[in-house]
């Protein structure tokens, strides 16, 4: 009897898009008896921008933990950046970290430190020398429009200022994927809009970027490719055609030059 | 294994912690510290019991009695094979009138009675002294064994009922001991456990963001696991210290009490600190495996 793993080894060995850095192919995650994420299989592209979307418990989170490698499949193979599920040890995983970035709906800051700390801490823990953390620091904050604040804490600024803050401790370290998890789910439409806008030139820049939201008012201003989520299962995948609301204005584009200029991802 | 600026950041985050929970960590050394204090103090009983237990095996002895009518030439050829006897540590001749002169100085105020008699009743006798190892029950009995068939020995008398009551009481006092230093031990163990995942608990966000940007275990592990033995050596210290503290001021009206030797004081510091690193270790690995960072 074949176990998982040699069933979906044929697909995990198969021919892989260079420009693949996400694969899903024919997973389900379980808890229990429940499935959380049922026969799922999708790719994503180097550089592109997915939104998942769905109702809440559809299975967004188990994705995005099946990516992290927080979760193993209980069927089928994930691949992020070359790395097989099937093949991944424990004692891997937090390479695998290193080239991800993680944004949440509830910012998850340390409420003790300042912004400039909370963007230190995560390069000190990969052994970033200082000097290179103070110009890190000065450079992503600068990027979010935060360095005049970066000595405040994170109480001391508005929830749109919080995510921004998270989303430049995500990218200080240069990932080539970002996990965004319902990141406006706490602000309010104009935060959300200024979040979305900074995770747009986050990808132009060339990161991969997976965006999830229940909210389908912001999924219908997209003209990026949508992923829709329901009990598990992908009910459609399709990339629109003409972008609704999105067109690069001149503060955008300086960004992304800026951006290139350093050589970073953002 | 770690760059230099990791390893800043770990000697930096182990002593950060001490900083940062200043109230929680008082309050946990204080709570090891009196775990640790009752243990340093049982450890002291047992210590102080088994010395005198020791002292009291001191008085282990035997005595023994010849046959009337020997002259002193057997009587003297009798010491050198005494003392060869493995577990003998001394040999002492008693005449009879030595033995006489002992018996009136027991009787106190009642030797006038010994008057009334014509002639010395108590024969010439050996005491012998036994040697730390031999003070016990199985010992004496094998030097009785030994002694009992020279023709010239009329009787061996020893304190078999001390003996039997000395055995007995140590047995009970070394149970006693284990079993209240390991119930003491675990108790150290559990809260010096419990304490470590409190202190993980209120630094849970810290860890979960170290494993998101990819931290390793051992990296995440080896500030708390610092802080542990910190902790550890810390609340020694203070059980020591209350200790020599509460032994100074008992010094005049316990006299004769044995403190700990500067090698016992560094030894029992050393296995506080390996207890913290245990209870640190114990708590993190189950925590560490709990958790789901997203």
């Amino acid at each position: 009897m074949k176990s998982d793993n040699d069933r979906t080894g044929q697909l995990s060995e198969g021919p892989l898009d260079s420009r693949t850095v996400i694969g899903f192919y024919h997973v389900d995650l379980a808890y229990d008896d429940q499935k959380a994420v049922d026969n799922v299989s999708f790719t994503v592209a180097n550089g592109e921008f997915l939104c998942i979307t769905g109702p809440s418990g559809a299975g967004k989170s188990s994705i995005l933990r099946l990516i992290a490698m927080d979760a193993f499949p209980t069927r089928g193979e994930v691949m992020v950046r070359g790395m097989m599920s099937s093949k991944m040890s424990r004692r891997k995983v937090p390479m695998l970290r290193r080239e991800i970035g993680f944004v949440f709906q509830d910012f998850r800051l340390l409420e003790d430190r300042s912004v400039e700390d909370n963007i230190s801490f995560v390069q000190l823990v990969v052994g970033i020398p200082h000097a290179q953390i103070v110009k890190n620091n000065m450079r992503v904050l600068t990027q979010v429009g935060l360095y005049d604040k970066r000595h405040r804490l994170p109480r001391q600024l508005s929830g749109g200022e919080q995510q921004r803050v998270a989303i430049a401790r995500a990218m200080v370290n240069s990932p080539k994927i970002l996990l965004a998890d319902e990141p406006t789910g706490n602000l309010d439409p104009v935060n959300a809009q200024e979040i979305i806008d900074l995770l747009f030139r986050i990808n132009d820049a060339g990161t991969s970027v997976l965006f999830s939201t229940h909210d389908h008012g912001i999924v219908k201003t997209f003209g990026q490719r949508v992923m829709v989520i329901n009990q598990g299962r992908i009910e459609s995948d399709e990339k629109r055609r003409v972008p609704v609301n999105r067109k690069a204005n001149l503060a955008d584009k300086m960004y992304i030059a800026a951006a290139r200029k350093d050589r970073l991802n953002v | 294994m770690f760059k230099n600026a990791q390893v800043a950041y770990l000697v930096r985050e182990s002593f950060a912690g001490f900083h940062r929970r200043k109230l929680t960590t008082g309050v946990t050394i204080l709570i090891m510290g009196s775990a640790l204090l009752v243990l340093a103090m049982l450890t002291l009983v047992t210590l102080n019991m088994g010395n005198m237990l020791e002292k009291a095996r001191a008085g282990i002895d035997m005595r023994v009695f010849l046959h009337e009518g020997l002259d002193s030439r057997q009587m003297a050829e009798l010491q050198p094979r005494l003392v060869i006897i493995p577990g003998v540590q001394n040999v002492a001749w008693i005449s009879p009138e030595t033995a006489l002169a002992q018996f009136k100085e027991g009787l106190g105020e009642d030797a006038g009675i010994l008057d009334m008699l014509d002639s010395n009743p108590l024969p010439a006798s050996y005491h012998l002294t036994l040697t730390p190892g031999a003070r016990n029950l199985k010992a004496v009995e094998a030097i009785r064994e030994e002694i009992a068939v020279w023709g010239e020995v009329s009787e061996i008398l020893f304190n078999q009922g001390w003996i039997d009551a000395l055995e007995s009481w140590t047995f009970r006092f070394q149970m006693a001991s284990l079993v209240v230093s390991l119930i003491v031990f675990l108790a150290a163990v559990f809260v010096i456990s419990n304490t470590v995942k409190l202190t993980m608990a209120a630094s849970a966000r810290v860890i979960q963001i170290q494993k998101l940007v990819g931290a390793t275990n051992t990296f995440i592990r080896i500030p708390y696991l610092a802080e542990g033995m910190i902790q550890g050596m810390l609340a020694g210290i203070l059980a020591m210290g209350l200790l020599g503290l509460a032994g100074w001021f008992l010094d005049g009206r316990l006299g004769g009490v044995i403190f700990f030797s500067v090698q016992q004081i560094f030894g029992f510091i050393l296995f506080c600190i390996v207890l913290g690193l245990t209870g640190s270790f114990a708590a993190m690995r189950k925590y560490l495996t709990m958790q789901s960072e997203i």
